[in-house]
């Protein structure tokens, strides 16, 4: 028992570990001032490429702020909620007034809403047969599984407006280039996300309908539907959400909804009208944000209970 | 007991049977309500897919065929000016990258503000939160839109566009981060006698950095893809390019573009990935 | 008849079942035992297909198991029913709606997608499920029910195909002793009764001794014992289990414990009932 030290050398613990300490720090500095030196490269080349100088950004900013003093709104607090007066108008200064075209706001939004709703039902249809074509475990054959995941990166992989852009040259301006446009994007998704889920469900079931004698879509149907339904049903209320914000921006390109008097009220006019939309669209927004939450917790909540 | 053969089973049989256990031949009540919700949403699709005059779909046939061939066929392909397309994706990710980074160093500071446990005072956390709202509440082609308007055609004008988005999405999700932290960390750390900063330092900020970089990792991933359409209504990048050569009846180069942008989109999605291990290791976010 | 002509089953490299060649008459109770990895759950789910075997041919009353495709395959699959160890239920489905899934291959594509069941399955169901004491159970989420309940209503999904031959891949492997002694005696009875061949694997050797008619012992993929209880000696059973031998007795001590016939039916069994 001539030393307590166990690493046989016979040197001091201490002084060895400060060297693996020092070693530790050495190797970890030169990793993070690569990675320090790679980001400021890249910062550097990105702020050339867009020319995005401090010079243009001082002369924006104040743009930026003239911009949106001269949509904002000009209440008057006295004549604030004031109906229409003999001539048929509201006085300036009153809600009325900013909110001249709230009906034609109102019915661009339910449209918008509509959309939105039915692009998800489609989507989430599609996206439940294309998940257990993709998934492994489930798929029939594997390139059947290969061709299925290859399709669904696809849809998602290209934006909701710019198959609008295209839709739109196709069957014509008008909400249904957009619902097409939205359904191929959200079906990309979901069916990623779906088919995941189907990779982590219980195989055993469908053994026992296999062996019952059921064919692939009873397997499906009984083995695997039941166990992933939850999951599938939170998801697509959350791509809802998600398509609500899309079918309001797919009208930029003419497909329909709110997007398209938005883009006209942006282009064309700077003043109150650009809030008044985007107001609207915010709120609806943020309504159905949390309308679906509540929604997907009470699901959640209530298979957490079980 | 003994066997009994399916076909064999009588009305009789099948009376008796339910006079034993009526309810497992279903409650008339739960069978209309399914029914109902079913015969609902499908009228209610036929509905609305009639509102969208699903009709002009079976009209369209010979105008999609015409594209999507044009976009199959690719002709002259020495004219398409590759330095504008590849100049094009690469100030597209200068954008998402200057975009995120503006976006998390403002949203490193709102999401203080917006956390329950940072900031128990209810008016600031709300009027925030408010704030936040709107700025994810507004896509970020909108916003695309409104800074073209503002400071005019161009690539400044998308970076303003991910700026803003970027801030409220990554500012809400950071907020959540913080009040998800484990208390007993920081109390930990309370009790060695820390002040405040080194509160922050030691307690808060080793639990929330990991998490913080993910999202934004995550963040630029997902601008890339909004980058390279905020061109459609003239905020620079691909998207410029793209629209330009559509409304020229250039099809073959639009499909070409696109699929350009998907390779660069999927190598960023990998890459990020990498970096994502490296900073958080393998459980991911 | 269930005719084996060198039936055998290779995974890549290994060889789980090596050619196996006998005869089941119409009728009999079959244990197969042996210790883990020997292949019996293999050689069983080769016969109802769900392991493809890699050679060899199996023939039921003359006709060629092996060379079956698509519906006559899936009409095998019907005609023997399978119970497996875990189960294989579909937990988040209610008991009578697992039960009447026996009869998933008389359905038509929509009425089955639809979830669609008629009077007549559900009185079929019920019936099937009151033999072996479990139709108070019918409305209940499957998953809530305890492992020996859930083996019963699996036991009455197979009843529900009327199937020619039972098959049971270790019923009672992750069962109480009480349970696996009503799970054993409801598929006895099945077999007594109903006339079903029942081919069963079972992992001790007391419980094959005191239920089948003819024990088939395997070792490493190969068929080493085909004979009567009777004429399963200690020894015979020694050379089947080989070096587990000590383990295998002792774990069948544990579960002679209860003989045929010596409790009364689980149906008194206390569980809340929707
Ligand atoms: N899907 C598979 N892929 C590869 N090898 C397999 C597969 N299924 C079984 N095997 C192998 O085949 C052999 C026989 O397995 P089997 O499951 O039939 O044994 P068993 O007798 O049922 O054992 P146990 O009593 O543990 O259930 C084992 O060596 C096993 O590793
Ligand atoms: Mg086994």
């Amino acid at each position: 028992m001539a030393s307590i030290s166990a690493n046989g050398t016979g040197q001091d613990p201490v002084s060895l570990f400060e060297g693996h300490r020092r070693q530790m720090i050495r190797d970890r500095m030169v990793v993070n001032i690569t990675l320090l030196a790679l980001f400021l490269a890249f910062l550097a080349w990105s702020v050339w490429i867009s020319r995005f100088t401090p010079e243009r950004l001082a002369a924006g900013l104040p743009r930026i702020f003239e911009y949106f003093g001269s949509v904002m709104p000009s209440l008057q607090w006295d004549v604030l909620f004031e109906s229409r007066n003999e001539a048929g108008r509201f006085p300036p200064g009153s809600v009325g007034f900013w909110y001249n075209d709230f009906w034609k706001y109102l019915t661009l939004i339910w449209e918008t809403i509509l959309m939105a709703l039915t692009a998800t039902l489609i989507a989430t249809g599609l996206a439940v047969i294309l998940s257990f074509l993709a998934a492994r475990n489930t798929t029939p054959a594997p390139w059947v599984g290969v061709a299925a995941r290859r399709f669904l990166e696809f849809c998602r992989g290209v934006p909701e407006i710019l198959f609008a852009l295209i839709l739109v040259f196709a069957v014509g301006i008008g909400p249904l280039a957009g619902v097409i446009a939205i359904v191929i994007h959200a079906t990309g998704a979901l069916g990623k996300l779906f088919s995941e889920v189907v990779e982590n469900a219980s195989m055993r079931p469908v053994d026992g309908i296999k062996a019952v004698g059921g064919d692939w879509f009873e397997q499906m149907r009984y083995g695997i539907l039941p166990q992933v339904l939850p999951n599938y049903t939170s998801y697509a209320l959350w791509r809802f959400e998600i398509n609500v914000r899309a079918s309001a921006v797919v009208g930029f390109v003419g497909a329909g909804g709110i997007g398209a008097e938005l883009s006209h009220v942006i282009s064309f006019f700077s003043d109150d009208r650009v809030t008044a939309v985007l107001l609207l669209i915010v709120l609806t927004v943020t309504a159905i944000d949390l309308l679906s939450e509540r929604l997907r917790h009470a699901l959640i909540g209530k298979e957490a209970l079980k | 007991m003994n066997t009994l053969a399916f076909a064999a089973i009588t009305e009789a049989d099948i009376s008796a049977v339910r006079k034993r256990h009526p309810k497992a031949f279903g409650n008339p009540l739960v069978t209309a309500l399914k029914l109902g919700s079913w015969a609902f949403i499908i009228v209610y699709l036929a509905w609305s897919l009639h509102l969208f005059e699903v009709g002009k779909l079976f009209n369209a046939s010979d105008r999609a065929w015409q594209l999507i061939s044009r976009m199959l066929v690719w002709r002259d392909m020495e004219t398409w000016q590759y330095a504008n397309i590849y100049r094009g994706i690469a100030q597209t990710i200068a954008m998402a990258f200057l975009g995120t980074l503006l976006g998390t160093i403002f949203a490193l500071m709102l999401a203080f503000f917006a956390a329950r446990n940072t900031m128990p005072g209810g008016v600031i956390r709300h009027a925030v939160r408010r704030l936040l709202d709107v700025f994810r509440g507004i896509d970020s082609v909108v916003w695309g839109l409104v800074f073209v308007r503002a400071v005019g055609l161009g690539p400044l004008a998308g970076v303003l566009a991910i700026w803003v988005s970027d801030m409220g999405n990554l500012a809400k999700l950071y907020s959540e981060a913080i009040e998800n932290i484990d208390r007993k960390q920081v109390e930990g750390v309370r009790a060695t006698g820390a002040d405040t900063s080194r509160i922050i330092r030691y307690g808060y900020l080793p639990q929330i950095l990991p998490v913080f970089i993910s999202l934004s990792l995550y963040s630029f991933e997902s601008s890339t893809r909004s980058a390279t359409i905020l061109g459609l209504v003239g905020a620079g990048g691909i998207g410029m390019i793209i629209i330009e050569r559509f409304r020229a009846g250039l099809f073959d180069q639009v499909a070409f573009v696109v699929l350009n942008v998907l390779v660069v989109i999927a190598v960023i999605d990998w890459g990020s990935g990498l970096i994502r291990k490296r900073f958080i290791g393998e459980r991911g976010h | 008849m269930l005719e084996f002509k060198g039936l055998t089953k290779q995974f890549n490299s290994t060889v789980a079942v090596k050619p196996a060649t006998f005869t089941i008459p119409d009728g009999q109770m079959v244990g197969i035992i042996g210790r883990s990895g020997a292949g019996k759950s293999t050689l069983l789910r080769m016969i109802n297909r769900l392991n493809e075997p890699s050679a060899g041919q199996m023939l039921f009353q003359g006709r060629e198991i092996t060379a079956l495709k698509g519906r006559d395959l899936r009409e095998w699959r019907n005609e023997c029913a399978m119970v497996f160890q875990q189960f294989n239920l579909v937990g988040r489905l209610n008991v009578i709606t697992n039960v009447m899934s026996g009869r998933l291959f008389h359905h038509g594509f929509l009425s089955s997608m639809a979830g669609v069941f008629s009077e007549k399955e559900r009185a079929f169901a019920i019936r099937a499920l009151d033999r072996l004491g479990m139709a108070h159970t019918a409305l209940q989420q499957t998953d809530t029910l305890s492992g020996g309940q859930m083996q019963r209503v699996a036991i009455a999904r197979a009843l529900v195909q009327e199937p020619r031959i039972m098959l049971a891949d270790e019923p009672i492997a992750s069962l109480d002793p009480l349970n696996a002694k009503v799970v054993m005696d409801a598929l006895r009875a099945i077999n007594q009764q109903d006339g079903l061949t029942v081919v069963c694997n079972l992992h001790t050797l007391d419980t094959a001794r005191q239920y089948c008619d003819r024990i088939i012992g395997m070792q490493d993929g190969v068929i080493v014992f085909d004979g009567t209880p009777k004429e399963l000696t200690d020894k015979a059973a020694r050379e089947i289990y080989g070096a587990e031998a000590e383990e295998a007795f002792s774990e069948a001590l544990t579960s002679t414990a209860l003989r045929p016939g010596a409790v009364a039916p689980a149906a008194s069994e206390a569980r809340v009932v929707n």
